[in-house]
């Protein structure tokens, strides 16, 4: 067990740092979450959209006229569906930000790239015709939303890193001192920025001539599908979670990792979803495996699905130590937070703990997806439930108000509590030995045991 | 004396925040302690005289000790038991044996 851990610290943690510090990943996931509040803002909308109550649709009719929902709806359009544009503008800021040129430049120059390679061309079908033509001179919300994610943030790396070449070899518009300097940094964004648009514009002429027709397509043929293949099956999901216990046993936040990697995917599929549910409420939705179904369902408590073990500690702990770790992990356990007890009980490097904590995730894993996937319980509905929500009201929330998404968050709490507690009667008869025969051991100090 | 700590997302650093301010409280100091995510960090930097990251960011300690040092401020990563126990008054004690 011992050379486990030591392989851990030795192998894992180097590479987990480098794919952590690698900045277009970094750069990627610290621009994805500019569009986080825009998307939970919009989920509000939704939950209100579509209360699963009798009668309220027909209530709703009669006080706001009949099309109540549409227009309730206006702001789940306005979030959901710019999320690539959101994304393309925060991609490049984030990345020109970490070569220290003009991050607002690159930002707008990204967006301006992005909406070059995207065809203004959008569905319409006249009223009495059968058949769907396309009409152009529109942005197409189906590509600026999250469809179009991918070709968004390859984009936005493709012109930042464009841009911040020909900055850092200094071919840019020098103005006489005196001008203001607001002035003179767009003009420094002149020429980088045209050729960032040459670039793209070229490419897109290119394209045209080829089956591909689009960016857009070429994307969702290469990357999207077999992306979203692999990141939403079950044995996906397992490698995910399995990643993430192993960088957290180490002492690396392992969600923030693998998440600047499986993001993007898991918020496509998330939103995939979003749009089924919009349409119908009741409709089979297409994804089990999204970011709410890890975030809601696995890590109940935080990584490693830790409530359970809190709640535990706290009624049944006999070493002081863990009786009021216990205490202190609860209040943020229920939030979802748990550092107090990766860190204090430790698991990080501990062999023992390490076990129930690498297993209880990918146990949950299998249990939700099996729920979810037969119908026994409602899949995510696309609604973006913050993770920090408690369990019971998340699961509620995150299904489009359907009950089987708190049992099933129940059911997985006992599952975590019936994994952890062997290990944990061992660990705390451990720890009430060694008060005993060092009675100094106080309650808030010591604890330096395997770190 | 300000302090600045930062983790992943500035969360569980900010259970910190309040037990460090309780424990300068009792000690009759003057402290600012406060906690962002790190990707706000760069941008307090300029505010704070010691800087502490959490253990599970460590990975990005390099890269934020080198902030540190182009402005002279001590950047040190959270001895992991104390984080776990949220240990305000040890956490305090290494923030002020940093700035020494």
């Amino acid at each position: 067990m011992d050379r486990f851990i030591r392989m851990l610290e030795d192998r894992v943690m180097p590479v987990a740092g480098r794919i952590a510090e690698q900045r277009h990943l970094q750069a990627i996931r610290d621009g994805i979450i500019l569009s986080m509040p825009l998307l939970i803002i919009g989920s509000l909308f939704l939950i209100v959209g579509f209360l699963p109550i009798p009668g309220y649709n027909e209530w709703m009719a009669k006080w706001f006229g009949e099309h109540w929902l549409d227009k309730l709806l206006y702001p789940v359009g306005a979030t959901f569906d710019i999320m690539a544009l959101v994304v393309s503008f925060g991609v490049a800021y984030r990345l020109a930000e970490k070569y220290k040129v003009d991050a607002l430049s690159a930002g707008a120059i990204s967006l301006a790239a992005f909406l070059l390679a995207t065809p203004y061309q959008v569905p319409f079908t006249p009223e009495g015709a059968k058949e769907t033509i396309m009409v152009s001179g529109g942005i197409p919300v189906q590509w600026v939303g999250s469809k179009g994610l991918f070709v968004a943030m390859i984009l936005a790396i493709v012109s930042t890193e464009i841009y911040r070449k020909i900055i850092q070899k200094n071919i840019v518009i020098k103005l006489p001192d005196g001008v203001p300097p607001a002035v003179a940094r767009s003009f420094v964004a002149l020429i980088p920025g045209a050729a960032v648009l040459v670039v793209v514009w070229v490419a897109r002429l290119i394209l045209e001539m080829t089956p591909f027709e689009s960016f857009h397509n070429i994307v969702s043929v290469l990357l999207n599908k077999p992306l979203s293949v692999l990141g939403g099956s079950v044995f996906g999901a397992i490698v995910a979670v399995l990643l993430v216990q192993l960088l957290w046993s180490t002492g690396l936040h392992g969600a923030a990792i693998v998440g600047g990697v499986m993001g993007p995917i898991w918020l496509s599929l998330m939103d995939e979803n979003r749009m089924v549910f919009q349409q119908n409420p009741n409709a089979e939705l297409p994804n089990v495996i999204t970011q709410q179904f890890f975030d809601l369902w696995i890590y109940i408590g935080g990584s490693g699905a830790t409530l359970a073990l809190a709640l535990t500690m706290m009624l049944r702990a006999r070493s002081r130590q863990l009786k009021s770790l216990g205490r202190l992990a609860i209040a943020p356990g229920i939030f979802n937070i748990n550092e107090p007890i990766t860190f204090g009980m430790p698991i990080v490097m501990n062999p023992l703990l390490i076990i129930p904590f690498i297993l209880v995730p990918v146990v949950l894993v299998v249990v939700s997806y099996a729920a979810m996937a037969t119908g026994l319980v409602a899949k995510p509905s696309g609604v973006a439930v913050p993770w920090t929500t408690p369990i019971v009201i998340s699961g509620y929330l995150a299904t489009g108000g359907k009950i089987s998404g708190s049992i099933l968050q129940i059911v997985n709490f006992f599952i975590a509590f019936a994994i952890y507690y062997p290990f944990f009667s061992i660990w705390d008869r451990q720890k009430a030995a060694e008060e005993q025969a060092d009675p100094t051991i106080s309650s808030g100090a010591g604890a330096t045991h395997s770190l | 004396m300000n302090i600045l700590l930062i983790c992943a997302a500035g969360m569980s650093t900010s259970l910190l925040v309040t037990k460090m301010q309780e424990a300068a409280k009792e000690r009759g100091m003057e402290a600012t302690i406060w906690a962002v995510s790190a990707d706000e960090a760069k941008d307090h930097f300029d505010r704070a005289d010691v800087v502490l990251i959490g253990p599970q960011i460590r990975y990005k300690f390099a890269a934020l000790k080198k902030e540190g040092e182009a402005r002279g401020i001590p950047v040190d990563v959270i001895n992991p038991a104390d984080y776990g126990r949220v240990n305000g008054a040890g956490v305090l004690d290494f923030a002020l044996r940093l700035k020494k």
